[in-house]
């Protein structure tokens, strides 16, 4: 677990160690090994999550704007295998710690912007009558941006949320609360849609 | 360097390509999951206004440095003393001790299962599992380790002559056939002094009616999974439990419901009297002394409801319970249950955060007092961490863990 991705980093570090051995501290070179393989990693994620942070993948999420916490749990569950999601298994198998501390943080200073898909208006009334009824707002906050280990809604792709929104009612994603298992068990599919259409609509 | 780089991304993309097909085969063979059983939640929306500034606390899956181990901050009863007695294990809850000396500790969001070493006075943390859901339940009987997960158990033979490489476990699931419902469904077992395995099945929603011959109970089974009875019904969510050392009667902690008021109703600490196994606790029509629920509405809410031994403070989560059975404390700790109340989320002024001491008393209720304070501060309405479960070491001093903080506390007593 501790043997993070130093097969990429170790090349920098290596060159950088050769270069300046007199100026730099062993300490600095350590920190700067750690800065380049972080740099790494984040344009690993930009490949699907988008350059900004915000996906124009189809049911891939955007991370920009989600709570630091959030990404930070969510990295650290994926690599436990607690939370199994194959395409992300490569990237995450080795994270260290400190590097998926600075992924969250990365990723959580970015603007959140809305992905290309159409809101569809009534969906997004019905969605809001919804909303109210299932206390959303209670752990998303009313401006659904999230906070700590609760996802940010607003702005996110609409076809990532229906899809996890259906695991989670089916108990077939893991790695979340349990409490959200039980605020959206038995909502039917199209409700489920309509509260996507409107949280990301936010 | 920039032609690695290149072809870096390239196989990158082309994993990246493998994998998400890879993904798209596997959502199209996946079944769906059954429904889950009692999906109503009759929480009532004018009392439970959306409320923004109360929700569940995170547990940090990571390593808390030393420093920030709030040790400092333990205040005790004149004579006691607190030291960190291990740490570096994210989210370490329940603790069991097997008979070779090691200490396994359980976890929920971070799905481990450490195993704690004592190596000549410094402890050594192993993660010995991974990756499952919600590992809370672990007990240990004749040298296995069982580890019930969210409806899966698994039994780890010989656990302690095996902990750098624990291998396949046998897995019990269906021996034992519990519901698949996760809410409130992280589990903890004990075995009873009757040789029988004790596991609780939670409410799996805040307030609702649901069958309480699958949920809302504390059942128990020989061993090896047979034999399934149902001893206790009417409870929320009981996620520690103990038998007296004398009267070797039942005693659980159940943490009441929510958004119903910061005051309550309160959480219980309850005892099964002998001979009413099978007897009913209340939820979700009567809580705490006796509170008929604002929501669900019976007739004579509260008639046949056996009462708790005491209230254990409002949205307080009373977690481990443990009586203690040592020599080490003084005398009048004796056969006491030691209670870790994780503290609450749903409540304005946050409340708990401590051990506490429930002393039995004659008519078969508890008095209940502080025993280790100082991890909220009131004045900012903030805490420094949270008490998750109790154990007792061979030498009477008291384990605590801090599920924030990865760290188990130990207290010790002397004169």
């Amino acid at each position: 677990m501790k043997s993070t991705a130093r097969s990429t980093a170790s090349l920098t570090h290596n060159s950088l160690a050769l270069l300046g051995a007199v100026v730099l501290s062993l300490f600095a070179s350590h920190a700067v090994a750690a800065e380049v393989g972080v740099a790494a990693r984040i344009r690993q994620c930009t490949t699907c999550h988008g350059a900004d942070g915000n996906s124009q993948t189809p049911k891939i999420p955007s991370l920009a704007g989600q709570p630091e916490f959030f990404i930070l749990n969510q990295l650290i569950l994926m690599r436990e295998g607690v939370r199994e999601v194959a395409i992300m298994t490569p990237f995450v198998k080795d994270l260290t710690d400190a590097d998926a501390e600075a992924l969250a943080k990365h990723f959580s200073a970015l603007e959140a912007k809305r992905s290309d898909e159409t809101i569809d208006p009534g969906l997004a009334a019905r969605g809001g009558a919804r909303v109210a009824a299932l206390h959303c707002a209670s752990c998303h906050l009313p401006s659904f941006v999230g906070h700590d280990q609760m996802p940010r809604l607003a702005k996110q792709r609409i076809d990532y949320m229906v899809e996890s929104l259906k695991a989670i009612r089916d108990s077939q994603r893991a790695g979340g609360d349990s409490l959200m298992t039980a605020a959206v068990a038995g909502v039917s599919d199209a409700d489920l849609e309509a509260l996507a259409h409107y949280v990301s609509s936010q | 360097m920039i032609k690695t780089r290149m072809l870096r991304n390239s196989l990158l993309l082309a994993a990246v390509g493998a994998a998400f097909a890879a993904s798209q085969l596997v959502a199209q063979v996946t079944a769906p999951a059954p429904q889950a059983t009692s999906p109503l939640d009759r929480s009532n929306p004018a009392a439970s206004t959306q409320d923004p500034n109360l929700s569940g606390h995170p547990v940090p899956p990571t390593l808390t440095p030393t420093e920030r181990i709030p040790l400092a901050h333990l205040k005790l009863p004149p004579g006691f003393k607190a030291e960190i007695w291990s740490q570096g294990h994210p989210g370490g809850r329940t603790m069991v001790m097997g008979p070779k000396g090691t200490l396994f500790v359980g976890s929920r969001g971070i799905g481990r299962v450490y195993a704690i070493t004592d190596r000549g006075g410094r402890r050594e943390v192993k993660t010995i599992i991974q990756g499952l859901q919600e590992p809370n339940g672990l007990v240990i009987h004749n040298g296995a380790l069982y580890v019930f997960a969210i409806h899966r158990v698994f039994r780890y033979d010989n656990i302690e002559d095996k902990l750098d490489a624990p291998g396949q476990p046998v897995e019990m699931t269906a021996a034992f056939d519990l519901p698949a419902t996760r809410h409130h469904n992280w589990k903890y077992v004990a075995f009873g002094p009757d040789g029988k395995l004790y596991v609780q099945v939670g409410a799996n929603c805040n307030i609702c009616e649901l069958n309480n011959g699958t949920h809302a109970h504390i059942r128990r089974y020989n061993a090896d999974g047979t034999g399934m009875e149902i001893v206790a019904r009417g409870i929320r969510n009981t996620v520690g439990f103990d038998w007296h050392p004398v009267t070797r009667e039942l005693w659980f902690t159940d943490n009441g419901r929510d958004w119903a008021g910061d005051n309550g109703p309160q959480d219980e600490l309850d005892r099964l009297p002998a001979g009413q196994d099978g007897a009913f606790f209340g939820f979700p029509y009567c809580h705490a002394q006796g509170i008929p629920d604002p929501d669900i509405k019976m007739p004579n809410a509260c008639a046949n409801v056996v009462m708790p031994a005491a209230l254990t403070g409002p949205h307080a989560a009373g977690l481990g319970i443990k009586f203690y059975t040592g020599t080490m404390f003084p005398a009048n700790y004796r056969n006491v249950a030691f209670i870790a109340r994780h503290g609450s989320w749903n409540r304005s002024d946050k409340f708990g955060y401590d051990v506490v001491v429930a002393r039995p008393t004659a008519d078969g209720k508890a008095t209940i007092e502080p025993f280790m304070t100082g991890l909220l501060d009131q004045t900012k309405n903030e805490f420094y961490g949270r008490p998750a479960y109790v154990n007792q070491l061979a030498d009477g001093s008291l384990l605590v863990s801090d599920e924030v903080n990865g760290a188990i506390y130990r207290i010790s007593y002397a004169q």
